[in-house]
């Protein structure tokens, strides 16, 4: 009796888990319609802005667990782009994203709540310089449909915000009074290609 | 107060400067200038404008920036070892290991991405004539008659080294490690200017204990590594060029005595002033060849 009831839990453990499965979608960053946007104070005047051109990654949602979902990315610093190269530049050097020595900025996932039906949250470490720190963005899927030009291409798009201080990372000019930050507000809108 | 203290020239230039100053005289009328009590002193200093540039110490150091003050504390513990171990062959094989493997800890991302390209190559000659100057400096032995210029050597290579890799620094858009450079040519300056002024009054100037001697010199090639390793806008021929003034003090020692034997006063000034030549041509490179002109990148 006790063999019977202890398959049929394993049967239905695994029957969920196949379930969940079923309903774990995996999506690959479409990194030519990915704008991971910043902003952050520029001294006593104006908010700069920033993007990051190159990223790549890859999202696993699961519709009838959110919690179960996952996304990790990675950003090249080299693709940086602030609408002028000197800064540009200098923005990929030691004092900031000290691009020779760390040449990617990473996220992955450890957490993902359900705030309705599009929204979430997604906890995160943010790995910038070595250094990583958790983080929380706000997220919300825009959309899921097939494209319209091509039935078998499925996307989802999404759109997150969320909020660094770059005191957290070792980028001594974004964080010593040089009149930059230190809070930077991350904006990203992406689309994810289903597999 | 505070507002001057945190003022970025203040605490680069003005304040080092004037304890340079505070510490030569502490040499003449306070505590023997080969003392521990002063190695000390200097290595509390020295601390300090790290700590003040580049943050506290971090657990565990991951970027090469957060590496730096474990490699000070290194050379101040190197240079607190007793007189006689520093001196002769146990002091170069201390710079040449001390160097060696602060190079391949600060650079071993770079190294392991495995590109030969011209910074990396400008990295491994930085570190290579570093090395060697400093061993071959270090090596020196104190000599009790010391001639005139004899105790400026080591403290104008540190002097050079630190100047011109603080300009290289700043205009290759590394403005932390540009900052604690000047603020150690700073400190070696003023130094410098108390000696050389006891020299002008017939004095003798008092000479760098072995033990300062390395800390400095460390302190100042290692800072000078890591702008060649991950400032890649720094121009390398400039890098170079700054590694060069240690070599120069050794190629200095006992030349001038011979040569201008009655200018007793002017030797210091004239050995500084040739110890620092391939420093002047390094300013003079990195201006000229700066990616933006001479202005800093930030904007």
């Amino acid at each position: 009796m006790r063999t019977k009831k202890l398959i049929a839990a394993l049967a239905f453990a695994g029957a969920s888990m196949l379930a969940s499965a079923a309903y774990a979608d995996n999506y690959e960053i479409d990194g030519q319609h990915a704008w991971v946007t910043f902003t952050i104070k520029h001294g006593i005047y104006s908010i700069a802005h920033g993007q990051f051109d190159a990223v790549k990654g890859a999202i696993v949602m699961d519709k009838a667990d959110v919690t179960k979902s996952s996304v990790k990315a990675e950003l090249d610093v080299g693709s940086i782009h602030t609408a002028f190269d000197q800064r540009d530049s200098d923005l990929k050097g030691p004092d900031f994203f000290n691009a020779a020595e760390f040449p990617a900025i990473s996220f992955e996932s450890t957490k993902v709540e359900k705030v309705d039906d599009k929204t979430g949250k997604v906890t995160g470490n943010l790995t910038i310089s070595g250094v990583s720190k958790e983080i929380t963005l706000d997220v919300k899927l825009l959309n899921e449909a097939p494209a319209p030009w091509d039935a078998t291409l499925t996307k989802a798009a999404f759109s997150a915000t969320g909020k660094v201080s770059a005191a957290d990372f070792p980028m001594a000019k974004a964080a010593d009074g040089f009149g930059l930050g230190p809070e930077v507000d991350i904006a990203i809108d992406l689309e994810a290609i289903k597999k | 107060m505070s507002a001057i203290l945190g003022n970025a020239m203040v605490i680069t230039a003005a304040l080092p400067l004037l304890l340079g100053i505070v510490l030569a005289l502490l040499s003449r009328f306070a505590v023997a200038a080969s003392s521990p009590v002063l190695t000390l002193l200097w290595a509390a200093l020295l601390l300090f404008f790290y700590c003040d540039t580049l943050g506290p110490p971090v657990m565990p150091p991951v970027a090469a920036s957060q590496k730096l003050i474990y490699l000070a504390f290194a050379g101040i513990f190197i240079g607190l070892l007793p007189e006689r171990i520093l001196a002769g062959r146990t002091a170069s094989a201390l710079a040449v290991v001390a160097l060696a493997t602060a190079f391949l800890w600060l650079g071993w991302r770079r190294i392991a991405g495995g590109s030969l390209d011209m910074p990396m190559i400008a990295a491994l000659a930085v570190a290579l004539l570093a090395l060697i100057g400093a061993a071959m400096l270090t090596a020196q032995p104190s000599s009790p008659s010391l001639s005139a210029e004899e105790p400026f050597l080591a403290p104008a290579a540190a002097l050079s080294l630190s100047l011109s890799g603080a300009i290289v620094s700043v205009l290759g858009a590394s403005i932390v490690t540009g900052q604690l450079l000047g603020s150690l040519a700073a400190l070696t300056g003023g130094w410098c200017l108390v000696q050389y002024l006891a020299t002008l009054r017939g004095g003798a100037a008092s000479a760098w204990s072995k033990g300062v001697e390395f800390l400095l010199l460390f302190a100042a090639a290692t800072v000078l590594i890591q702008i060649a390793l991950l400032a890649p806008k720094a121009n390398p021929l400039a890098l170079i060029l700054s590694s060069l003034p240690p070599l120069a003090a050794v190629l200095m020692r006992g030349r001038l005595q011979g040569l201008l034997p009655g200018a007793r006063s002017l030797r210091p000034l004239i050995a500084g002033l040739l110890i620092a030549l391939p420093a002047m041509l390094a300013i003079v490179t990195a201006i000229v060849w700066a990616p933006h002109g001479a202005a800093l990148g930030f904007s």
